[in-house]
């Protein structure tokens, strides 16, 4: 008896104990890694010749990454297609979430399931039938395109030969952000309708009183109730537009396309540590892409404090 | 101007009738109180008038405008809600100006209604805060400066007290009332409150199940009710109500019954007695009764009194400084001579 109960867990370890599988997983998984890449940063490796092979080279990986022109190229890609990608989202998912709140009754889970489809969905899945859609030759969205060009007077605004989407480096881009697009819509609608449904309804009736039509209501009152949402999602949007990997990684093969057009950083330094196997300056682009990133959502903070004083 | 007439008004949610033919003429400058029990129709019937809901048939009349179809905002109407329903994202100022900002009024101009209406109600000071920086009672003060800010001719108020704790109740009960006064508008306000209904009003309207059960002057309603309903709705504690015995009812049914039944006439059914008409006797003298439980307010008592063959148990309000009472002690009971109010089989009130 006196043995068991010296095993027994006491109320004040219980915590502890729970959370120390997390705890575990987070130490080998996150911190390690992120600890090791700091280290990395300042020293140039290559993990073919082992770990004795490391020498402190202080800023040097820094000053390579930032005097490396396809670095630069690979920011100026990923700010294109986050923006691209990203300001559209919620352009469309706003509006999108106060259709379905307020004109959906029925089969409303089922539209919100559709559109959060593509979220769930495997990038893989997503990239093969994207290739699909975009084929040069076969792809249904050249033979849209080319059908539309048989209508009257907007029809010459169409291209007259199939698009090359993945081929041709002006177009890369576009194509990645619309695919990017597609796939967070839903997620951001989702997180709209959920804050649309916690505004009171009366304010609308107190609105509506006051002579405000249904525009005004949406300006006045919904675009402001939503704006704590709005914050949240385009936080989330910058953070992951900064990382994009997947999507154009798939896409491109793993290469970046022609001409590097679909190159993210991410794929960047991906490729800078494991094609390149230069290990230190793919940690120091990813500390600087991450102080891009936190610099980003300092300012989307910034611009959407709260008026008046904090609540 | 503020004259709101109802001439048939219907209200149906697909196949369930909700407002069964309500027809009320409310008066220029009238405090109309709308009272009822939950879910009898008050809100649904306010909000009618206000344009919130649509009106199933029947005619709103408002200065002589039918209403029907008419804007919300095109009715003259202001509504204070119940939950205050203040835009949590603007100032106080923001708040209150919102409707002539939507009516395009210039900001100076904006301004300067604002502003009085803000001293009308004392809370100048609160102008520049945000809704969540207000106390409850501030933020009623400002849902009502919203509604006096768009000079409507008639306010409509839901329940604007409730969520006040209840000595802010007393004082905005009496505010209201100054400002009743003050402006010489138009008030509809429904209220649970008995208190309120019988002290606000010039007139009250007396809902049950979506029809009006008796419309006129608080102290009409409480002395001459047009039915049991009517009767035991107003007044705390409730009217008792004692049934036409059978022939072998006890005795102390019988004796209470010969006491009250004086004027009834052979249709009588029920007779209704307030508790401040009962009057408690040293136990062998009047009706035999028992005390169940005594309630001391400090200023009077209420004590709950058993009846031999009565089901319910009496309610018998007496100034504290009579008879103490205690549960369980035998006393006797008599009546206030000309307070009784008699039923027939319809519970309509003939006498
Ligand atoms: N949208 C609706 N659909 C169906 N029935 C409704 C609807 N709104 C209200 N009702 C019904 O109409 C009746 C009257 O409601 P109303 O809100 O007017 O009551 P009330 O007198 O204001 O009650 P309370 O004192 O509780 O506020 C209720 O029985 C309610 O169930
Ligand atoms: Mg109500």
């Amino acid at each position: 008896m006196r043995l068991r109960s010296r095993f027994r867990l006491t109320p004040a370890w219980t915590p502890y104990v729970l959370i120390l599988p997390f705890l575990l997983l987070f130490l080998v998984f996150n911190l390690f890694p992120l600890l090791f890449s700091l280290f990395l940063a300042f020293h140039s490796w290559e993990p073919t010749s082992g770990l004795t092979a490391m020498q402190f080279v202080g800023f040097d990986n820094f000053g390579f990454a930032l005097g490396d022109e396809w670095f630069w190229k690979s920011l100026r890609n990923t700010l294109w297609m986050a923006l691209a990608s990203g300001v559209p989202q919620h352009l469309v998912a706003i509006p999108l979430a106060c259709f379905v709140h307020s004109a959906l009754r029925r089969g409303r889970d089922w539209v919100v399931g559709a559109f959060f489809l593509p979220y769930i969905t495997s990038t893989v899945a997503i990239a093969i039938l994207f290739s699909a859609l975009f084929s040069t030759d076969y792809g249904l969205i050249n033979l849209g395109l080319q059908g539309l060009r048989h209508l009257p007077l907007i029809g010459a605004a169409f291209p007259a030969e199939p698009v090359d989407w993945m081929g041709r480096p002006e177009y890369i881009k576009p194509a990645i952000s619309l695919v990017v697009f597609w796939r967070y819509l839903g997620f951001n609608m989702v997180l709209y309708l959920a804050a649309l449904q916690t505004i009171p309804g009366d304010l609308y009736e107190a609105a509506r009183l006051d002579g405000a039509g249904p525009l005004r209501q949406f300006w006045f009152i919904t675009l402001p109730s939503l704006k704590p949402m709005i914050f949240f999602a385009v936080t989330l949007s910058v953070i992951g537009g900064l990382q994009l990997f997947e999507e154009p990684f798939i896409l491109t093969g793993g290469r970046g396309g022609s001409d590097q057009a679909g190159m993210s950083t991410a794929i960047y330094l991906y490729r800078m540590a494991f094609d390149f196997n230069d290990f230190g300056a793919a940690s120091a682009m990813s500390w600087l892409l991450f102080f891009l990133v936190a610099a980003l959502t300092a300012l989307t903070n910034r611009a959407f404090r709260a008026r008046g004083p904090a609540s | 101007m503020g004259q709101v007439s109802l001439r048939g008004i219907r209200k149906s949610y697909g196949t369930v009738d909700v407002i069964k033919g309500v027809d009320l003429e409310v008066q220029d400058g009238e405090f109309m109180v709308f009272v009822g029990p939950s879910g009898c129709g008050k809100s649904t019937t306010l909000r009618m008038i206000a344009g919130l809901e649509s009106i199933t048939a029947g005619e709103l009349w408002i200065d002589g405008d039918r209403a029907n179809q008419m804007r919300p905002s095109d009715r003259g109407t202001a509504m204070v809600f119940q939950s205050y329903a203040l835009y949590p994202h603007m100032t106080v100022a923001e708040n209150m100006g919102f409707a002539l900002r939507m009516a395009g009024v210039a900001k100076p101009e904006r301004a300067r209604q604002v502003g009085r209406a803000a001293e009308i109600l004392r809370i100048t000071e609160l102008l520049a805060r945000f809704p969540r920086e207000l106390s409850g009672g501030q933020r009623q003060r400002v849902a009502i400066g919203r509604a006096i800010v768009r000079k409507p001719r008639v306010f409509l108020f839901d329940e604007p007290l409730s969520n006040l704790d209840a000595s802010l109740r007393v004082d905005m009960r009496i505010e209201l009332t100054r400002l009743h006064a003050e402006l010489g508008a138009t008030m509809i306000y429904v209220t649970h409150d008995q208190v309120e209904a019988m002290t606000m009003g010039d007139r009250i309207a007396l809902f049950h199940q979506g029809r009006i059960a008796q419309l006129g002057a608080p102290l009409e309603l409480y002395n001459r009710p047009a039915t049991e309903f009517v009767a035991s709705f107003l007044g705390a504690p409730r009217i008792n109500l004692i049934d036409r015995p059978g022939a072998a009812a006890p005795a102390a049914h019988q004796a209470l019954w010969q006491r009250l039944a004086s004027a009834a006439g052979g249709s009588v059914q029920r007779l209704g007695v307030r508790p401040e008409h009962l009057q408690v006797l040293p136990s062998g003298e009047g009706v035999p009764a028992t005390i169940v439980l005594a309630e001391h307010l400090g200023d009077c008592s209420i004590l709950h009194v058993r009846v031999d063959g009565i089901g319910s148990l009496l309610n018998v309000k007496v100034a504290s400084t009579g008879a103490r009472g205690s549960s369980g002690e035998a006393i006797g009971l008599a009546v206030e001579g000309g307070a009784v109010l008699a039923f027939d089989a319809q519970q309509g009130r003939v006498a």
